[in-house]
């Protein structure tokens, strides 16, 4: 498979009042053509600005990135044209219509406004633009504005997309509908390149997904091969009394077919080989230890316990740690 | 050619938009007539102070309120585009083969047109109050207000693609503002200043845009006055406007 986007030891630093803040600290990846790509991580891990830089937004600071078969540092100007770029505050223009707005677009890309015209027709129809197209922009609704976003970004039918949090801030209900979108989008041809620190949206909706953290790669490849590279199932005990936490964790420690233990406030999640064969043995050896156990249950390894065990950390927490906001 | 189909069509925006925003241009247009009906009767009854030139008042302060209105736009320009940054509008420009040069220059030029509008509103409102217009003087004036109004423009979108946010360049702008309208006699001929006053005004862009205004307000075109003017207004708006580009080129963090 052809690669859409390659990049070696991509590094970007920013100097804040503290000190140097290495936001991306040396990023290897690859997009396959037609492919939808995942990159999850907590806010602040780097994933924008790796982002912007692929997008020519941002200048790289070292290594190299190719971008729909041109290198962004020497021609960035060839990459622009072939790449469509959907930040996360949208980019609608507010006091035009949607429709007006896809024309300039068009436009800007260097289509005939006879092409502009018809292609954004062709977009109204196929994003399900036309009960508002013909309104100004700042009177649209979160999930109006995201679909002529993506219109935006694929006016000029680009190579790749790229979408920053494309979901952020939507209700289920539009979330669903922009992921249908992106599965058509990714249908016809166009590579996507999505962010996101939803891991159902990593899960659920990419080929392939990298998993980023402190401004860097910590896993890659398909959401079966990350979470078949644990190779256990996880299972969360809770018990009665949080004193007996410390002496179960001990306890436990020395079962043979229990391989990663991580205790959590008022849990503990274990990692186990065969958990439908681990379950009794575990109720029993904390029965007979005299420690209760409120609730336990039995999971198949799910993304954040790829990310838990890559990081030490659960994504939920990780995101809540980070600087504050969406810009990294 | 490309970039300058991207000034057309970024120009034509701007002056759509603006149109969808009405209080601009109402707000536009009242400025002037406040001044020219709340400040030329205070200048009647000065008239033939020592220092004062001897010509119709209007005459004299019209050319002075036609390059305030030029600067205010200019310095407005920046206050939209931060809207535009914040709606990821600008970015999505930056991401754009747009050239960088149409990208600041169609709003520069939008806003250009409106006040070239305006204006001619103005003087045509004046002359029935006593504004003896000189068409010649009055065309190359437009064209120095044009200049100053680049500058400006220029500037202050500049400064918004910078600072991004709208209280500091607000914050700035004001701190520009005062010194820039005090120093530059568009209220008061600075004839009236002491020698150390008219020394600093030397420095300031607009004085010279004041001055030549008023000379070529008597119909007078061949004057050193509005050579200087030239001179130093042209190359200061090559100067602003290839750095102002530059901002957009580099690319924003």
């Amino acid at each position: 498979m052809k690669n859409v986007v390659t990049t070696t030891e991509l590094r970007k630093s920013f100097k804040s009042k503290k000190g140097v803040v290495e936001a991306v600290r040396g990023v290897e990846l690859h997009v396959g053509e037609g492919e939808i790509f995942g990159f999850l991580g907590p806010n602040g891990a780097g994933k924008t600005t790796t982002l912007r830089m692929l997008a020519t937004l941002l200048p790289i600071e070292s290594g190299e990135a190719m971008v729909a078969g041109f290198d962004v540092k020497k021609q960035p100007h060839e990459v622009r044209r072939r790449v469509g770029y959907v930040s996360q505050a949208g980019g609608g223009d507010r006091l035009s219509t949607g429709r007006e707005d896809l024309i300039l677009q068009g436009q800007l890309y260097g289509m005939s406004t006879t092409d502009a015209n018809a292609r954004a027709d062709e977009l109204i129809d196929d994003l399900d633009l036309g009960e508002f197209a013909g309104r100004r922009v700042v009177t649209y609704s979160g999930g109006q504005r995201r679909r002529l976003d993506v219109g935006l970004g694929i006016m000029h039918r680009p190579d790749v997309l790229f979408l920053d949090e494309p979901t952020t801030g939507l209700d289920p209900q539009n979330r669903a509908n922009l992921w249908e979108l992106i599965r058509q989008l990714s249908g016809s041809g166009t590579s996507i390149f999505l962010t996101t620190h939803y891991l159902d949206e990593a899960d659920v909706l990419s080929n392939r997904l990298a998993i980023m953290d402190h401004g860097l790669i910590v896993a890659e490849g398909t959401s079966r091969e990350l979470k078949q590279e644990i190779a256990a199932d996880s299972v969360v005990v809770s018990l009665k009394s949080d004193e007996g936490c410390s002496g179960a964790t001990e306890l436990l420690r020395q079962e043979s077919y229990v391989s990663h233990i991580t205790t959590e406030a008022d849990h503990l999640r274990l990692y186990v080989d065969d958990g439908v064969a681990a379950l009794p043995k575990l109720l029993r050896l904390l029965d007979g230890n005299g420690i209760g156990v409120r609730t336990i249950t039995l999971s198949e390894p799910t993304l954040d316990d790829v990310f838990l065990r890559h990081t030490g950390r659960s994504l939920h927490k990780a995101g809540m740690n980070q600087r504050n906001g969406d810009s990294e | 050619m490309k970039m300058l189909r991207d000034v057309g069509l970024l120009y034509r925006r701007g002056l759509i938009h603006t149109l969808r925003i009405p209080v601009w241009v109402v707000v536009g247009i009242s400025t002037p007539l406040l001044y020219l009906a709340l400040f030329t009767p205070l200048l009647q009854n000065l008239a033939g102070a020592p220092g004062f030139p001897p010509t119709d008042v209007l005459d004299l302060f019209l050319p002075g309120i036609l390059a305030l209105m030029a600067f205010g736009s200019g310095t407005g320009a920046g206050f939209a585009i931060i809207f535009e940054i914040q709606a990821g509008f600008t970015e999505r420009l930056q991401v754009s083969p747009a050239s960088r040069f149409a990208l600041l220059m169609g709003p520069v030029l939008s806003s250009l047109t409106w006040t070239y509008i305006f204006t001619i509103m103005i003087v045509a409102v004046a002359i029935p109050f006593g504004f003896h217009l000189h068409l010649a003087g009055m065309l190359v004036s437009l064209v120095l207000l044009g200049l100053l109004l680049m500058v400006f423009a220029s500037f202050s979108i500049a400064l918004a693609l910078i600072t991004k946010e709208i209280s500091s360049l607000a914050a700035i702008m004001n701190g520009i503002n005062l010194p820039v309208l005090l120093l530059s006699g568009v209220l008061l001929p600075l004839s009236l200043a002491p020698t150390w006053m008219r020394a600093i005004a030397h420095m300031n862009p607009m004085y010279y845009v004041v001055e030549a205004n008023r000379i070529l307000a008597t119909g007078t075109i061949y004057d050193a006055k509005v050579g200087e003017a030239f001179l130093i207004m042209v190359p200061l708006t090559v100067v602003v406007m290839a750095w102002a580009t530059r901002v957009y080129r580099r690319a924003v963090s």
